[in-house]
């Protein structure tokens, strides 16, 4: 063949177009190398990890949450950013849930009470043998006679536990030791709602919050720290929002406050109303607002005016170090930057729960403080008050009170009387958080005849005294749902799934499946007609997927079930509150005529100071006590970590010759306790602050290994006051004298031992604040 | 009809195609004799670390009776001794301030590969340990044991006497080279899973 030029040229670039593809063939840079790291192996984290959504317990707002499983243990608990309360963020509390779940004092399995009642000592039995046989034996026995005390529950728990008392005749109790009960009857009469309603602070323009610490412990504090960041310095506000935070203590809201408020405890609604009176006298009320129909005429009006700041400002304890000036002005200010920027600005929200509804006039005081949202217009509106809407099944209960002091007061004279003569107990610790003169431990110790059966996992101090212990699993091993209470302003059902199994020297079993399999075994099993509560969830969450609507789009039920599992509930954004009611009328007027001071039983005069027990930050009123995490977790505002600590005022303690570590005896009427004293010039002079929490006997050396010095249970001091109305213990109203013992200890906290002062306040340290040392 | 030169042109490309892929495959294991394996970034020698100083193979290949690779030490490892060792003659302090050098830098190194297989192939050093080291192995019913080349091994050998079976006595190499004349191809592997009645199903050593 003749080879031509084109020919050649034709081969040649056949070959080149070879020779580029042969060599896109060849061996990869690197591909014969090996690499040396520079970590060891061995101490990097092998295996894979799964990631699963669930709810933290831990917290009654029952955040959503991630757990990171790496072959089979879960590690690390974190907040779930699809869930709509949290959105990602959590509670220290959260994080704490693999302590609970890998805690060495859980109780390992069925056990029967050993020794005298109270004495702690439990033989391990069987759970089939003998646990379940008891436990059905006594239900047959007493059942009628019985009652069922678990936490306020909702969601498909709370369905259960109360059709699981309706079918063995037995009474179901909610009980949690510092409740909400004023702030929901408030919602009920002011804003006519049944479930809560949440504050849109991210919108919000002007917070106004009366004793409520919702950046701590506050019913749903990491949703609304979530809100108070967007509040403050949220992306694409145009300003920063203003908080005034009015509490006899220095919180964590109040240290976070623009302007901090001490006013004497209990007048939180005096203030309120003296706000409103300027609001309604000025005519700053919102647009479309009828403040007459609100004051039912002339009368209401009346009694308005008696509120005017000048009449108040003496009686609620507003000086004018206090407001930083002329405290009538400061009222004309509050009420004037409260309403007046409504229109342009965006809405202001008044909160109000916590202290404010712990004294004995607390209704009134959350009730005051709530109408002044109708005021400024802010019910419902962006910004303002978020209605809610009830959860997504009717007959699941979305929201749930807890029982009053008068109801735990009946419960207790029952077990005296006999009258009841078992008592299932979930979750709950009504002898450490009750106040210590209703005396539940004596009630349950002298009974003639009472069958204790706890289902509690870890021994408490009501626990110890069961007879029959039938240990639940932590909620990481377990199924559950929750319909938040409150709600972020549309329907959410949120998932529980078991995200490990329990480790093999352990032996709980699911609550909602022995209460089920206790209601076959007495024979009232038609009557909750679900094979188990995994199946029980999974049929609602089968009518949800039937419902055809919300943030899941599945092909079929399992499909649904699946996803829903994977996002860790369900919502449906659509689904909102209910329209804005108007307000009822003459509300205010209700409201003025219902007007009280709080009372205070029990010591009183000259050496007295008001005891503003609180929420412990991490473990609140001493249920998660056992959790070494949360026990270390420093308190926000104090740092002090361990210990009960005494807030005092500086000069009130050196008035008492009590330093700083001091171990103080705090006497009420009703006995004593001792904590460590921890001075601060921010504690009101006339306030001493305790935090709950302390001072557990049984259980956990976690929970139990300090002197009673350290570690005190301030629920025993409290004088057994009612809040007017919800006839919930009114924990704010018990006054104390404070003398020292003589014995001192360090304080365990973080901060340092120099004490911050205020430079500037003599003339010559008036040199050190104003000259800088530029200037020479 | 192709013209001739196209089909010429196509044909030439395809041959070439699989010549080249055929000779990639072949030569691309070093140990068959592409000639001694590149130069390493560090002069490590195994003579100064195994022969003097009597260091076990598994000290500084931690994984070689564990699981499937034998690895190479992360240079933290190294740093247990060479933290302190600088080295006895010019070019060791040089070599081992290399290293010092990577670590303080949170660089790993990388080294030549002297022994390869191919991606497809499964080998789990572990369980050849294991075989070589155990009192009894795996064989067959004798209980007869016999290494790479089909000579018997009597008793049970030392981890670096089977380490040794495949790549030779690395411990008297300054520099890592193949075992000399031991192709560790397929062929290899199958004599010896052969003549110690050991499964040459496919999928023992394919993925």
């Amino acid at each position: 063949m003749k080879l031509s030029r084109r020919h050649f040229l034709a081969w040649a670039g056949l070959s080149a177009v070879g020779a580029v593809a042969c060599e896109g063939f060849g061996i990869r840079e690197g591909e014969l190398n090996i690499q040396s790291p520079v970590s060891l192996p061995e101490d990097l984290v092998r295996g894979k990890d799964n990631w699963y959504a669930s709810l933290c317990r831990n917290c009654p707002s029952c955040e959503g949450i991630l757990v990171r499983v790496m072959e089979g243990r879960a590690k690390k608990v974190q907040g779930n950013p699809l869930y709509p309360t949290n959105q990602g963020k959590s509670h220290a509390r959260c994080e704490a849930g693999v302590q609970a779940l890998y805690h060495p004092d859980r109780i390992p399995g069925a056990m029967r009470r050993g020794g005298n009642r109270g004495s702690g000592q439990f033989d391990q039995i069987g759970w089939d043998s003998e646990g379940m046989e008891t436990l059905v034996r006594q239900l047959n026995d007493r059942g009628s006679r019985a009652v069922l005390l678990t936490k306020p529950t909702r969601g498909h728990l709370g369905l259960l536990t109360s059709r699981f008392a309706q079918a063995v005749g037995a009474e179901h109790m909610n009980y949690e030791a510092v409740d909400n009960n004023t702030f929901r009857t408030a919602v009920k009469n002011v804003y006519d709602q049944d479930v809560l309603p949440d504050f849109d602070m991210e919108n919000a323009n002007f917070i106004l919050s009366f004793g409520a610490d919702f950046l701590s412990t506050w019913i749903s504090p990491t949703r609304w720290n979530r809100g108070y960041g967007e509040f403050r310095q949220g992306e694409g506000r145009s300003h920063r929002g203003t908080l005034y935070h009015v509490d006899s203590r220095f919180s964590m809201t109040a240290a976070n406050a623009d302007k901090w408020i001490p006013i004497r405890p209990g007048y939180e609604g005096h203030l309120a109303l003296s706000v409103a009176q300027v609001i309604v006298d000025e005519n700053l009320q919102a647009r479309g607002v009828d403040v007459d129909a609100m004051l039912g005429g002339d009368t209401g009006r009346a009694l308005l005016n008696d509120y005017r700041p000048e009449n108040v400002v003496g009686q609620i304890g507003l000086t004018p170090e206090i407001a930083g000036g002329d405290p009538v002005a400061f009222i004309k200010k509050l009420a004037h930057d409260f309403a007046a920027d409504v229109q342009t600005r965006g809405p202001s929200i008044a909160i109000a729960g916590g202290s404010a509804g712990a004294h004995s006039n607390g209704l009134f005081n959350v009730e005051a403080a709530a109408v002044l949202n109708w005021l400024v217009g802010s019910v419902g509106a962006e910004g303002g008050v978020r209605l809610n809407p009830s959860g997504p099944w009717q007959d699941v209960p979305s929201s749930s009170s807890s029982a009053s002091l008068d109801d735990m007061g009946r419960l207790i004279d029952q077990i005296r009387s006999g009258e009841t003569r078992m008592l299932m107990l979930h979750n709950v610790d009504p002898v450490h958080g009750l106040p210590g003169s209703l005396d539940l431990e004596d009630a349950i110790v002298s009974a003639q005849d009472l069958f204790v059966v706890s289902f509690s996992p870890f021994i408490d101090d009501t626990t110890v005294l069961a007879d029959l212990l039938l240990p639940d699993r932590v909620y990481l091993e377990d199924w559950g749902d929750d319909i938040p209470d409150p709600a972020p302003g549309y329907q959410v059902a949120g998932f529980q799934q078991p995200v490990v199994n329990p480790l093999w020297d352990l032996d709980p079993r699911s609550f909602p499946d022995v209460l089920l399999a206790a209601a076959d075994g007495a024979g009232v099993g038609e009557q909750l007609p679900w094979s188990s509560y995994q199946a029980m969830l999974k049929d609602s969450a089968t009518a949800l997927f039937e419902e055809n609507r919300g943030s899941i789009d599945a092909g079929s039920a399992d499909e649904f079930w699946t996803a829903l599992l994977r996002r860790g509930g369900w919502w449906d954004e659509s689904v909102t509150g209910p329209d804005v009611p108007r307000p009822r009328a003459g509300l205010l007027r209700r409201i003025m005529e219902g007007a009280s001071t709080p009372t205070f039983a029990g010591f009183g005069g000259e050496g007295t100071l008001y005891l503003a027990p609180f929420s412990h930050n991490t473990v609140q009123d001493g249920e998660l006590a056992h959790l070494p995490w949360l026990q270390a977790t420093p308190d926000p505002v104090t740092s002090v970590a361990w210990q009960t600590w005494v807030e005092l005022n500086d000069i009130t303690a050196e008035r008492r010759g009590i330093r700083e570590g001091d171990i103080v005896r705090i006497e009420s009427s009703q006995g004593s306790i001792r904590g460590v004293a921890y001075l601060n010039p921010a504690t009101p002079p006339e306030v001493v602050g305790v935090p709950f929490g302390g001072g557990r006997r049984h259980g956990s050396p976690y929970a139990t290994d300090r002197p009673a010095s350290e570690s005190s249970n301030v629920a025993n001091i409290l004088e057994p006051t009612r809040v007017a109305g919800p006839q919930s213990l009114a924990w704010a109203g018990t006054r104390v004298r404070i003398s020292p013992t003589g014995e001192s200890v360090n304080v365990s906290k973080l901060e340092g031992n120099v004490r911050s002062v205020e430079v500037g306040l003599s003339a010559a340290e008036e040199i050190i604040k104003t000259v800088a040392p530029g200037n020479y | 009809m192709i013209p001739l030169m196209v089909a010429g042109g196509i044909f030439t490309v395809i041959v070439g195609f699989v010549v080249v892929v055929l000779f990639i495959s072949w030569f691309s294991n070093p140990p068959f004799g592409l000639g001694n394996a590149s130069a390493q970034p560090i002069a490590f020698p195994h003579t100064v670390h195994v022969e003097e100083n009597n260091i076990q193979c598994e000290f500084c290949h931690r994984n070689v009776t564990k699981g499937d690779a034998a690895t190479v030490p992360a240079v933290e490892q190294c740093l247990f001794c060479h933290k302190d060792i600088s080295g006895r003659d010019g070019q060791a302090q040089t070599e081992i301030a290399k290293v010092q050098q990577y670590f303080a830098d949170e660089e790993p190194i990388d080294w030549e590969r002297v022994h390869r297989l191919p991606d497809h192939v499964r080998f789990i050093h572990e369980a050849h340990i294991r075989f070589f080291t155990s009192e009894t192995g795996t064989g067959g019913a004798s209980g007869q044991r016999f290494d790479i080349n089909g000579s018997e091994v009597s008793g049970s050998l030392s981890i670096t006497q089977t380490c040794s079976i495949c790549h030779g006595d690395v411990g008297s190499m300054e520099e890592v080279q193949p075992k000399e004349g031991q192709s560790l191809k397929m062929g290899t592997c199958l004599d010896c899973h052969r003549v110690n009645n050991v499964p040459t199903d496919c999928t023992i050593c394919h993925k």
